[in-house]
């Protein structure tokens, strides 16, 4: 299994409270360290398909800065219109120095 | 004189009397050890008259409508707390009735409360009640966008469009004002400023509380069975303690509590607590009263023993337990705050629609607001303010805590159970009672002349706002 994970950025690069986004194999990836969790979603909003990665972190919830929508950055659900529909979350792990996810 | 007018002489006049042969709330107050601050030592008190309250302000749906219309366009309104929306970019919507405002913070000290419809085809910028952080507005259904500052930044096919002119298309604006951390917002061009719509004296109260050094931890919202008025009015005396709340009637003065009232659009009760209530007396000793007392948080000190000394009155000890626990949990100096600022009920209205309740161990926010679909529903929410820990960060404000019609308080998270059981109770009572004005012969509600006072100075706001005399 583990080598399905795929190195993301070093732990140095994304400290509490800090998101990163990546393509990693065509996949544009969001990792976001909320007071010490890393979670991983998709960095692309599902309404719209507009670029999520700006967006405000609060309480484990992402809001896209373009729509106002809002979803749980552990389950990906879609909290708030405009969206209906969930974003994708990754398998997300730390070796060594480093961040890796998996697609 | 015949013997008959003699005795009518001594009755006092129609507002004046009290609770016969008990110690009134200043008198309570006076025996604490560590004094009261002035704002809690003064009294305004008025007799306002006491015929009946009609009914239809409650039941008719065209009486909602004329609020609509003429009240809620035209008071200020507490939209949010100024920590949602604590960056520049942050916004929040309120949405009152059919209306609804993205209100953000469009530079560090500036917050803009715009109307939330695109000016292209109305769709709404942002959904209702929701907030987030943004660059610039940007409407899902064409794109039109707007600056953070409100102006138009871009209408698609601009060719197609040459009709619109950007200083025209700017997002119109309600009036906002901050005050102890809440964002206010009034529709209405022509209203007072807020501090002359909340008077002098109020404002040398709010200013004493530090509310803006305060976070919420705990965020619920439910929507009640009753007119929002109806709602309201459940929590503005200490009348209903007795019945509604055996519970807490041992250890609060409820029946001689305080009530008072300044200018137009505020008033306020003080509860006094640890002390018991004047329907019960003699039937409670110190001890039983201290073991009865209900705080509003029982994580700060639930757990410390209360077991009385000699000669210890419960009032005295529970002031000086709760001054110790949340001198700890905040890292505070509490010693030159009064027995009576952390023990007591301080609950004051800002009409149209909220209560802050300053005190140390109450410390909550209430709002009240009509569901825009049904004028016999309340759209009503809690909020619990913390002081920001002197030494940390401020946290994050609570999410919202929804709760479903059948659904306990006591179920919403950071809700205290005790606290959560007083809600429940305040609230089942206003399913019979919006139920029982509906099938009532009487045309009006009969109130108290002095512990009913805030319902009678509230309506009597409302029926000014209504009528459109305000
Ligand atoms: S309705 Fe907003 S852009 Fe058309
Ligand atoms: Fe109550």
């Amino acid at each position: 299994m583990s080598e399905e994970f795929v190195r993301f950025c070093e732990t140095s690069e994304i400290p509490s409270g800090a998101k990163k986004h990546a393509k990693i194999n065509g996949t544009w990836v969001l990792v976001c360290n909320v007071k010490g969790r890393l979670l991983a979603v998709s960095a692309i909003c599902s309404h719209q398909e507009k670029p999520l990665f700006t967006g405000r972190v609060r309480n484990c919830k992402i809001s896209c800065p373009v729509h106002g929508a809002r979803f749980d950055l552990e389950t990906g659900e879609a909290l708030d219109l405009p969206a209906t529909k969930p974003i994708a979350t990754y398998a997300v792990r730390v070796v060594g120095d480093w961040v890796e996810v998996k697609l | 004189m015949s013997e008959q007018m003699v005795e009518k002489s001594r009755e006092p006049a129609p507002g004046d009397a009290r609770y016969p042969g008990e110690p009134s709330t200043q008198e309570i107050i006076a025996r604490d050890r560590v004094p009261a601050p002035d704002w809690v030592r003064s009294e305004s008190y008025e007799f306002l008259g006491d015929e009946d309250i009609s009914i239809d302000r409650y039941t008719d749906p065209e009486f909602a409508q004329k609020e609509f219309d003429n009240l809620w366009t035209r008071t200020w309104q507490f939209a949010c707390r100024e920590e949602i929306i604590p960056e520049v970019g942050d916004y929040y919507v309120y949405d009152i009735g059919r209306h609804s405002f993205i209100i953000a913070r469009v530079a560090e000290d500036e917050v803009r409360a715009y109307y939330n419809a695109c000016l292209h085809r109305g769709t709404m910028l942002r959904a209702p009640g929701t907030d987030g952080c943004a660059n610039e507005f940007k409407c899902s259904f064409h794109g039109w966008t707007w600056n953070l500052d409100g102006s138009l930044k871009q209408a698609l096919c601009d060719w197609d469009f040459p009709h619109v002119k950007a200083e025209q298309f700017a997002l119109p604006e309600a009036r906002v004002e901050l005050l102890a951390g809440f964002v206010f917002i009034n529709m209405d061009r022509n209203a007072p400023s807020l501090e002359e719509y909340l008077g002098a004296e109020f404002l040398s109260h709010i200013s004493q509380w530090g509310l803006e050094d305060r976070y919420t931890y705990c965020h619920v919202s439910k929507s009640l069975p009753a007119n929002w008025k109806l709602s309201m009015a459940a929590f503005m005396e200490a009348y209903h303690v007795l019945d509604t709340h055996p519970q807490v009637a041992p250890s609060n003065a409820d029946a001689n509590s305080q009530y008072d009232f300044y200018g137009e659009h505020v008033d306020r009760f003080i509860s006094s607590l640890g002390v018991v209530s004047p329907h019960l007396k003699g039937q409670y000793t110190e001890q039983d009263i201290i073991d009865q007392f209900t705080l509003g948080d029982s994580s700060v000190a639930g757990d410390v023993p209360r077991k009385l000394g000699e000669g210890e009155t419960a009032r005295q000890r529970m002031a000086d337990i709760i001054r110790e626990a949340f001198e700890t949990q905040s890292n505070t100096d509490l010693s030159g705050v009064s027995d009576s600022e952390l023990l007591d009920c301080f609950s004051y209205t800002l009409f149209p629609n909220t209560f802050l309740f300053p005190g140390i161990s109450l410390p909550m926010v209430y709002r009240f607001r009509p569901d825009p679909d049904n004028h016999r529903r309340t759209i009503y929410e809690v909020f619990f303010l913390r002081p920001v820990p002197k030494d940390g960060e401020r946290p994050d404000p609570a999410e919202t805590v929804y709760l479903n019609d059948d659904q306990s308080f006591t179920e919403a998270e950071g809700m205290d159970p005790g606290f959560g059981a007083i809600l429940d109770q305040d609230t089942e009572n206003l399913i019979l009672q919006q139920a029982g004005l509906e099938a009532s012969a009487k045309q009006g509600i009969t109130l108290g002349n002095y512990q009913e006072i805030r319902i009678r100075h509230f309506e009597q706001a409302v029926d000014k706002y209504v009528e459109g005399a305000a």
